[in-house]
């Protein structure tokens, strides 16, 4: 019961440590192809008097990606003004040019509102069209749920640091009698925390295990069942087999360090 | 015989506070048995810990085993240690390690095999009259139970220099008298140097000893 309570005491703070770091980069990893979604589908409308290249807009703005006219002809069958051909060319060839342009990134409101800035400083461009309302909506959400979630990892993270040296504490009143004792019959620095490494570095690779396993299960069967579009799409973002080195490099490190602090602190004086 | 301590003009003393041992100059051989005494708070334990490098000098001179314990450096005192062995009043058992485990303590340290960590534990335990405890763990122990272990766990390694501070202060007669015998028989048989810190040196004493005093000025002084 006490070897069950000892490991427990330090599983559990690292386990909540992994889980804020898987969330992390799950998060990190579905709404990156989320955003590049937002991304994809969203274009702003410029209106020019000549014709424009990619580059001459880009000479205006770095953030224009991509470049495409509209065809007159089209907007006009749109608009089903007028039937007769011959009248329908002269009107076209009144019309002034229109493009639709995509962009390099999922811009912040702000940003989005200096490329139509940019672009405005051209005499050429007659209107632009950035539909921001909609993108506003959009992105303020993304934003909000984006914000909601780190702060709750960032949460997360800093109560399990906080339970890590509570346990730090613990370790040291276990373990400095008995390191101590050691050092005074001539142990290393390493013989002296072997026993703690040991305990620690089980500890790291068993919360690295559950962790995984964990984000194995919600994989396969919550996120599979969920109506949660985000997550349905990008099913394999949500853990990746490699991600268990990377909780498992990180349980590692946090554990030596926390033995470190706790073995240089212990003086024989 | 070769000297195993050698002090000159040693003065120690703890950061912030007065000197405790002041201008200290003696020697210790190979074999000696040296008890050291003193009225409480003169210094004998002070003393005492600068041999095995708990306590470096203030100033003055203090060899031991060869080792200059004013520049001596993290990795010889290591190996000193693992030369020494070294009883304490208050036991300083590891409790969470049994007997056997306290025992080979030193052996473990210096990388001896399990078996011959099992024969010396053996061995030892038989001596100090503790067989059959091997499994227990120290809390389990009578107070002079547990300084036997002690004592068994000081001779493991057959160490050139036994430190005892006050090793039989609180323990019932028939301990007391098992550690002075394992003591006087490591100082006779294995020419073990011996050096004692004790309010009282024992009535019956079957061996030639050396006798330190201390002053409360901190002055050490042989006794003949």
């Amino acid at each position: 019961m006490k070897f069950i309570k000892r490991h427990i005491s330090l599983i559990f703070p690292l386990i909540a440590i992994l889980l804020g770091l898987e969330f992390f980069i799950v998060f990190d990893r579905t709404t990156d192809s989320f955003e590049k979604g937002l991304q994809s589908g969203y274009s702003m409308m410029v209106v020019s008097k000549d014709e424009m290249s990619i580059d001459d807009f880009r000479a205006w703005d770095s953030h224009i990606e991509q470049v495409k006219e509209l065809e007159k002809s089209k907007i006009l069958e749109r608009l089903n003004l007028n039937k007769d051909k011959s009248k329908q060319k002269s009107f076209e060839s009144s019309l002034p040019n229109f493009y639709s342009l995509k962009l390099d990134a999922y811009l912040t409101v702000n940003e989005l509102a200096s490329v139509k800035s940019n672009l405005q400083k051209s005499s050429n461009i007659l209107s632009i069209e950035t539909f921001q309302s909609s993108y506003q909506s959009k992105y303020e959400l993304f934003s909000f749920i984006k914000f909601s979630f780190q702060t709750f990892i960032g949460f997360m993270t800093i109560i399990g640091f906080f339970l890590i040296v509570k346990q730090m504490e613990v370790w040291n009143f276990l373990h400095a009698e008995r390191m101590k004792v050691m050092e005074i019959f001539g142990a290393s620095l390493f013989l002296r925390s072997k026993v703690l490494i040991n305990m620690a570095l089980i500890d790291a690779v068993i919360s690295a295990i559950l962790t995984s396993w964990l984000f194995y299960l919600f994989k396969n069967s919550w996120v599979e069942g969920s109506q949660m579009e985000i997550l349905k799409d990008n099913v394999e973002s949500v853990f990746k087999f490699s991600d268990i080195f990377i909780l498992l490099f990180v349980a590692i490190t946090v554990v030596m360090i926390a033995v470190f602090l706790v073995v240089v602190n212990v003086k024989e004086k | 015989m070769p000297n195993v301590i050698t002090a000159h003009n040693l003065t120690l003393g703890y950061e912030n506070d007065e000197e405790i041992i002041k201008n200290a100059t003696f020697s210790i051989k190979k074999g000696d048995f040296v008890f050291i005494t003193g009225p409480s708070g003169s210094g004998k334990s002070t003393l005492l810990k600068s041999f095995y490098g708990n306590l470096s000098p203030e100033s003055g001179s203090l060899v031991v085993g060869g080792l200059d314990m004013v520049e001596i450096n993290k990795t010889n005192l290591q190996e000193l240690r693992t030369h020494l062995g070294i009883v304490f009043q208050d036991y300083k058992l590891i409790n969470e390690w049994t007997v056997k485990q306290n025992v080979v303590l030193p052996l473990w340290i210096s990388g001896y095999s399990i078996e011959v960590q099992e024969t010396q534990a053996k061995r030892l335990l038989h001596h100090v009259k503790l067989s059959g405890k091997e499994e227990k763990y120290p809390m389990e122990l009578s107070g002079g139970e547990q300084q036997r272990v002690g004592v068994a766990r000081a001779l493991a390694k057959n160490p050139f220099l036994i430190l005892a501070d006050e090793p039989t202060g609180n323990l019932d007669e028939y301990s007391s008298n098992v550690i002075w015998d394992l003591m006087e028989n490591a100082c006779h048989q294995l020419e073990t140097t011996v050096v004692v810190v004790t309010h009282r040196i024992p009535m019956v004493f079957n061996i030639p000893y050396r006798h330190f005093t201390i002053d409360t000025n901190g002055s050490v002084y042989e006794v003949h």
